[in-house]
């Protein structure tokens, strides 16, 4: 028995419309769907190996309890009623003795609607803190720019309008690897005679299609953006009209920016002079451009302020919710939205702002965590672990996770002392990470091919669904699982099944879940420049070159560039010693985050933890390709390992090395999470942010040195 | 039978991949074989100016295939609409064929010769070949080879008159 079911992929971010042949109730095929308009037959490697992610031997497909000391690796299998009857009991327990606050919600792999249902539920629990282990350097420093700017979120993935623009700007990113379908259609563009802009310290897939590739010091990248600014200002290359008549503050704007000529900014970036010029007058010559921030600029002390520079830049040179620019999508008429509930209620207006006050971090970092924060109003996640080990201002006690983080949050080790320190500690998940395994309860968590739910198209003004395909033993879609626990603890939620969630999103519309099941997607028009009839929900209206809202809360109002703490130039005693500037996290299309090395159709495309190390600075140390070279870092005991390519499309002063890297295949507990995972040697000490906490993932230095075996 | 035929663009593939593990599903391939490669190259002029390219690498199905006139026992032919097939029940694993093949196409895994046959399956239903139809930027097209020429042929116009082409940014 064959038949084949149309669905949405959820092997990343991108939601890529696809066609699954299933026969006997088994996956036999993952193939992009062709008529589906965000990846039009696309789909990347994830998505199609991901039947052999669903039934892996290694697949978690029951509730377990560990029967050992904690992160021991002792499993054994229980019921339903007894995993989720424990969990109730324990954060009962916690809650009646410490106060709700005790209680953290760790996250940051997004998993679609679970994520605003699981948080929905925590708020009603009472606790402010949900921990959020990527937030911090993870797209909330962009919309921490761009909401300050503009009042909304349109400089990531979500804003460009590649295909329809003249010149494509990519800051910080490698979407051929991160985000395959907004490549796919920066390629649409190209074909259609963009040109394109990249800046990276690396050579990436993306960067060798590029007319202009600006190789940047890494962590640098605020001072290219304000010298692209200045030159843009000083030869009056920007939109005179958009300036005077949506702007705020361009004058005071034009005065900051004279810091920054280019041929500073170039001693600074290591981008030759003549190509920071090209790059503005490309930019801001072209009619429309479009703009795109990625990683690069977020890991970092200085993050906010670099992007502001670019905030303001797309601003400036009018390309703000234009077709070919960056446009502020919308959901089609009607439909309610999930972030937009989120916004509402899950980020804490549910509780007392007494309570709200409490989040760990809302006083150090009041944008980012407090009760008026601009972004998603998460615990700022290097004081929860505090609260776990040093039990201050209060103790975190117990710790419901759906991530990895001990593979993808800085300073990993002290996080594990963390969370061994909690009275209870659960996760749900689809295997036996590192950070699964220690926890007391693991919940076999349902992958996309094994619920029926709502898709918002984060990049598209798109509704659409998933389809059960099938059922793999006790897995569970995870809001099913928190319906139960908030019956279990007299909880209230707005719905109690997944069609409740998703007729209560639809009910405007006119449609129930079941038709929007047989019609796949629902898109909304399109409209620009909305701006013109709303304004923008700024305190003055008005984009604000000049951040008002900065101002008052005692940041400085303008962009800004500060040489990072941890550099050959900041710390030149520490660079005798850690003489390379390290980059990590640049991604292979194999993996999303820390999943999919189980998996041997994806593993074969990446079988090694890699670093990337410039031909002349492996000579120098005796490497050569494929060798095991040891990493160190100044601040931490323990090195890491990574396997050396050598490329010349990095600078021999800097090296790149992968993130997320653990292996399945070696012994349980830790299954070598500590061999080649970068974020064991990555402190979470402060100096931080000041917007958001993140301290200097990036551009920190380091040494190597060749593995003898 | 009017012939229909794969044409691989090099400057519109980044390196994705993707046609690579599409294939190994559709012929459900074992641990490093894939009927197509991709090839990364890198290109350095002086000591500052590097360049990066990938070409996806295929059986080219030849019009004169090298490979047919290598095989001693004529296990590879020629279907009317020109792909080129082995029947493993009459190859005797010389492997003569490989020898011949100017693009290294043809593989020996598995105990058996093994290469591209364009998706015969999916094609006869209609269908593009696995690698084309996943192909994220036409890299990869399937169509008659008029139609392929003239699309490419197009392309280069499109290019050759665009204006980011013709104005040098001072």
């Amino acid at each position: 028995m064959s038949e084949t079911k149309k669905t949405t992929c959820r092997g990343c971010h991108e939601n890529c419309g696809v066609i699954v042949t299933i026969e006997n109730g088994k996956v036999k095929k993952i193939e992009g769907d062709p008529n589906h308009p965000k990846n039009e037959g696309f789909v990347c490697p994830k998505g199609i190996s991901y039947k052999d992610q669903i039934d892996h031997t290694q697949r978690i497909k029951y509730p377990m309890k560990r029967v050992g000391e904690r992160g021991e690796g002792e499993w054994e299998r229980i019921t339903w009623n007894e995993a989720l009857d424990t969990i109730a009991n324990e954060l009962q327990k916690v809650k009646e003795k410490y106060g709700a606050e005790s209680i953290a919600f760790g996250h940051g792999d997004y998993r679609g609607t679970a994520k605003t249902v699981w948080q929905y539920f925590f708020t009603a629990l009472g606790t402010p803190n949900s921990f959020h282990t990527d937030g911090h350097y993870c797209y909330q420093p962009v919309q921490m720019s761009d909401i300050a700017t503009y009042g909304s979120f349109i400089t990531s993935e979500t804003g460009p309008d590649y295909e329809n623009s003249d010149c494509i700007f990519l800051w910080g990113g490698n979407p051929v690897m991160s985000h395959p379908t907004r490549a796919k259609d920066i390629m649409k563009g190209i074909k259609k005679g963009a040109q394109l802009l990249v800046v990276d310290p690396r050579l990436t897939e993306i960067a060798s299609k590029a007319d202009l590739w600006l190789q940047v010091r890494p962590s640098t990248d605020g001072a290219l953006a304000l010298a692209i600014l200045n030159v843009i200002i000083n030869d009056e290359l920007y939109d005179k009209e958009f300036v005077e008549d949506w702007c705020y503050g361009f004058d005071k704007l034009k005065e900051r920016v004279q810091k920054f000529p280019p041929k500073k900014a170039s001693e600074i970036t290591w981008v030759p002079k003549e190509k920071i010029i090209k790059a503005a007058r490309m930019y801001s010559k072209a009619d429309p451009a479009s703009l795109h921030i990625r990683q690069g600029l977020q890991l970092n002390v200085n993050n906010v302020q670099s992007i502001r520079a670019l905030s303001c830049l797309l601003a400036i040179t009018g390309n703000f919710d234009i077709k070919g620019g960056n446009i502020v999508t919308s959901f089609p008429e009607g439909y309610k939205g999930i972030r937009n509930f989120r916004n509402k209620y899950t980020k804490g207006q549910l509780l007392p702002r007494e309570v709200q006050e409490k989040r760990l971090g809302a006083k150090e970092f009041p944008l980012f965590s407090g009760p008026d924060g601009i972004t998603n109003r998460d615990c700022f996640p290097r004081y929860a672990v505090d609260a776990m080990i040093t039990e201050e201002p209060y103790p975190i006690k117990a710790c419901v996770a759906v991530n990895d983080p001990i593979t993808g949050f800085e300073d990993s080790k002290r996080l594990k002392e963390g969370l061994l320190n909690l009275d209870f500690f659960a996760v749900s998940e689809f295997y036996l990470t590192p950070t699964a395994e220690l926890a007391d309860i693991v919940l076999p968590a349902a992958t996309w091919l094994e619920k029926d739910e709502l898709v918002e198209n984060f990049y598209h003004n798109m509704v659409g669904r998933r389809q059960k395909c099938v059922q793999i033993e006790e897995c569970k879609d995870e809001t099913e699982m928190i319906y139960e626990l908030a019956d279990r603890m007299d909880i209230d939620l707005p719905w109690n099944s997944v069609d409740e969630f998703s007729n209560y999103f639809l009910e405007d519309m006119d449609i129930d879940f079941e038709e929007l099941k047989e019609m796949g997607i629902i898109k909304g028009d399109m409209e620009y420049k909305k701006y013109e009839k709303e304004g923008f929900n700024t305190p003055t209206g008005k984009v604000e070159l000049y951040s008002t809202l900065y101002e008052d809360y005692g940041y400085d109002p303008l962009p800004d560039f500060e040489e990072p703490p941890k550099s050959p130039f900041s710390e030149p005693e520490v660079a005798k010693d850690y003489p390379y500037i390290m980059i990590s996290g640049g991604r292979h299309i194999a993996y999303y985050h820390g999943q999919g090395r189980q998996v041997d159709l994806l593993r074969e495309l990446c079988p090694d933890p890699l670093m990337e190390i410039n031909p002349k600075t492996a000579e120098e140390n005796n490497i050569d390709e494929g060798d095991w070279v040891f990493v160190k870092t100044p601040d931490m005991e323990d090195h890491v390992e990574f396997k050396a390519h050598l490329t010349k499309g990095i600078d021999p002063r800097v090296i790149h090395v992968q993130s997320h890297w653990w292996f399945p295949e070696e012994e349980d507990p830790e299954h070598g999470c500590w061999k080649s995972n970068i974020n064991a040697i990555i402190p979470s000490d402060p100096p931080y942010s000041e917007f958001t906490g993140s301290p200097q993932i990036r551009g920190c230095l380091c040494d190597i040195e060749k593995k003898v075996e | 039978m009017k012939k229909k035929a794969i044409m691989i663009e090099n400057d519109l593939c980044y390196g994705c991949y993707t046609c690579y593990v599409a294939c190994k599903q559709e012929h459900e391939l074992g641990k490093g074989l894939s009927f197509i490669n991709v090839v990364e190259i890198e290109h350095t002029e002086g000591d500052n100016k590097v360049r990066k390219e990938f070409a996806p690498m295929k059986c080219k199905h030849c019009g004169d295939a090298p490979c047919i006139e290598a095989c001693p026992v004529d296990a590879i032919t020629k279907r009317s609409d020109g792909i080129v097939l082995i029947d493993n029940d009459i190859c005797i694993k010389c492997k003569n064929c490989i020898d011949a093949c100017p693009f290294g196409a043809i593989q020996f895994s598995e105990e058996i010769i093994q290469k591209c046959d364009n998706c015969i399956d999916r094609i006869d239903q209609g269908l593009e070949p696995a690698c084309v139809h996943h192909c994220p930027t036409d890299a990869l097209k399937f169509g008659h080879t008029d139609e392929l020429v003239k699309s490419k042929l197009e392309r280069a116009a499109e290019k050759l008159l665009n204006p980011k082409y013709l104005e040098v940014v001072e």
